[in-house]
Order: C-alpha cells, then structure tokens, then sequence
C-alpha cells in the first residue's frame, strides 16, 4: 500500500474521532495538597481586624465582606455591607463571580475562623484569588474593634495609637466605647496606625 | 498532570536536558532521511522533492493530534502549553525573508546543522550567513523594532478566530493536509529530475 493512503487510513479516523469528541473542559485542581498546605502555612490568607476596619470606615469601594455564617445568623448580626454566602452554599453558580473575580478583596468571615477558613480553602482549590479570611473572625471583632480595652499607662505610643483607631472605628461601625470620649484627647496627636496594604497575591505563572 | 515544566514535575535543567535527547534525535533523523543535502529542501520550490513538506507536515498533525487527545484524557492542560506570541507584521515579513533564504541557500537551520555535522561545506557557509544575520539583526535591533513589533496579536489559535472547536479545525487541517501530500506527490511526476 502506497504511504500517503496508509496514513489516510490511520490519521483521518483520528480526526474524526477528536473532531467528534466534547473538549475536555474539566478543571483539574489548580493547586497541588503541597501547595495549599504551603499557603496556609504562611498564613497569606489573613487580613486583620484594623485593616477592615479602617476599609469599612473609609467606604473603600474594592472591600467586599462575605458572610458565611448561616442566613439566620447573618440576618442576627452582620458586618456593614456584608453579603451572605453561606459554606453550604458556597460553590453554587450564582456566588461563582463574586468569589472568582479580579477586582474585589473578599474578605471572608465567620463567627471564628473555622467556617471561613473552610471556605477560602476551596475557593483556593479552584483557582480563585483575592478571596481572604477576616483574621479571629466576628468574635475578635467584637473584642478588638467594638469593645477595645484600653492600654495600660505604660504601654508604648503604637499601642494607645491602635486603641485610638479601634475606639473610634468602633464609634462609626455601632459598638461600645462612647465612655471612654474623655481619654481621646489626650492622646489626640498620636499617629494614626499606619494600615498595611494587603499584598495581592500573584497569578499562578505558567508557559515556557 | 503534564505540561512537565510548567507544572514543575520536572526541573527547568532536566527539561533542556530532555530537549537535548529530543534534538539529537531530532538531528539523527533529519540525517538518515537525507536532509542534510541541499538539493533535498530546493526541491519543495521546483516540485521534484516534496520529502521535506510531507515529513514537517505529517509531524505537525501527529504533534496536533497527540496534544488534542492528551487534552481530551486530562494528561496535559491544553492552556498552559506555551504559545509563540503573534507579530503579524514580522512574521509575514519573516516568512518571505526566510523562505527566500531557503530557496537560495538549500537549507533550514536544522538540516544546515546536519549538514554541517557531516561535513558539508555549503550547509557549514549557511550555517556561518545563519550566524551573521542573527547578529546583525541584533546589532541593528533599532532599526527594525517599531516593524517587528507591528500588529501585535496576542496567541490567537486559528480554530477560536474561526468559531470552530480544536477538534473540528484538526480535522480539517488533517484532510487539506493529506490533499496537500496528493498534489505534492503529483508534483514529483510532474517535474521528475533524473540524478540530485
């Protein structure tokens, strides 16, 4: 048999086969089990209390707070512009672009950590960025931004600076710590608490 | 799973170390066809010696369809392959100054290295001209950049401008290649050279 109908006969068969498969659109996971440990390990995923705080107070408009508590617990007591999503909930179609988008910093939360770290862990696992874990959840927001303690007198300046912050984050955001009016002005010329900027994470790189 | 590198199942070292076995094979064949003669790629333009386009060609379309079923079995992810960006301009203007290198000189990179290998004194000046223009394309980069850099592209796939799906456009360009090989052959009866 000549070559060219020899190939013929093996190779068109083939295309016929690929050109009357689906494509393979299947989303292998895009981080190993090595890599996810690796992330949480470095605990990149957090962002704290006085950094929400500020964005919240600031009206920053790439903030997005997601709730992932229950309705009924969402509907009890939530963060301002807070939206519900619940980890029950969390991979259906409808929540897909708000978890997975490039514009927004998700901040996730629960009452702890546990239920929001559940979710960031599988939004990762798909691939998704920009999604974070409000750190000590709603609990520590409640002790740290609403109810601040106030420093001992001979604690340093950085300290009374971050209590100033959280007194008064915690005025504008509906929490305690209207009693304590008198001691601001005292320290009224401190420095405000420099708020770190979240590091975005990068894009998982491929190609040559 | 695949692609190796980029999925750093392998190294970066041991991937030129298998491009190296890849290339020596590579060589090793390109040899034993007989392409280390120049008359063997003149032969494509005046139609007497089609070898060179059926073997590129049927190496594409295997290439093509291995990467289409590994994509279709999860073995490799089809959208980390890398892909040569498009610079229309330059490779319009690239395609012509290269197949008029071809024609004139008789060789490819790749068979002047053969060539140069056995001992070829031709393909060892081709492979000395190969060396001159990439320096002189480099040294005078100034000048040809705003062209070089002209229309850029992007990865366009030939299959997702058109609207049709990988497969479909593999089949596709397997049939007009196999019509290519037919009037290819016809050539060879056409234009016949006694000894070359």
């Amino acid at each position: 048999m000549k070559p060219l109908r020899l190939l013929g006969l093996f190779i068109i068969p083939m295309g016929l086969i690929i050109a009357a498969v689906p494509q393979n659109k299947t989303n292998p996971y895009k981080l190993t089990a090595d890599e996810l440990l690796n992330e949480v390990n470095t605990r990149n995923q957090y962002v704290t209390a006085d950094v929400v705080a500020d964005m919240i107070v600031k009206k920053d408009p790439t903030l997005r707070l997601i709730d992932v508590r229950s309705q009924d617990e969402f509907e009890k007591f939530s963060l301002p512009g807070a939206i519900n999503i619940p980890v029950t909930d969390l991979l259906s179609a409808e929540y897909a672009g708000i978890l997975n988008q490039d514009v927004k910093m998700n901040v996730l939360y629960s009452n702890g950590t546990l239920a929001a770290n559940e979710a960031w862990m599988v939004t990762r696992q798909l691939g998704f960025t920009n999604n974070y874990v409000l750190e000590g959840g709603l609990n520590y927001w409640f002790d740290a931004i609403l109810n601040p303690q106030k420093p001992a007198s001979t604690s340093p300046d950085e300290e009374y600076a971050k209590y100033d912050f959280r007194k008064s984050a915690g005025q504008a955001l509906g929490g305690g710590g209207m009693a304590v009016q008198a001691a601001s002005d005292q320290t009224a010329t401190s420095a405000k608490p420099a708020v770190k900027p979240v590091a975005k994470k990068k894009k998982a790189s491929g190609g040559c | 799973m695949g692609p190796l590198a980029p999925n750093e199942l392998i190294s970066e070292n041991t991937n030129f170390l298998l491009a190296f076995f890849i290339g020596i094979a590579f060589g090793f064949v390109l040899e034993s066809s007989g392409f280390s003669s120049s008359r063997k790629l003149a032969g494509i333009f005046y139609g007497y010696d089609t070898v060179v386009l059926k073997v590129f060609f049927t190496g594409a379309i295997t290439c093509m369809l291995g990467l289409l079923f590994m994509g279709l079995f999860g073995w490799v992810d089809l959208d980390l392959i890398y892909v040569n960006p498009t610079y229309l301009t330059s490779a319009i203007v690239g395609g012509i100054v290269m197949g008029a290198g071809f024609i004139m000189g008789g060789f490819c990179p790749g068979t002047s290295f053969c060539g140069a290998a056995i001992g070829k004194i031709d393909a060892m000046v081709f492979v000395g001209g190969l060396f001159l223009g990439i320096y002189g394309f480099a040294f005078t980069y100034g000048w040809w950049e705003k062209l070089y850099m002209a229309r850029y592209l992007g990865e366009p796939k030939i299959s997702t401008t058109l609207g049709l799906s990988d497969g479909l456009f593999g089949l596709i360009l397997i049939l007009v290649a196999l019509a290519m090989f037919g009037v290819a052959e016809w050539a060879e009866k056409k234009f016949p050279r006694e000894a070359y």
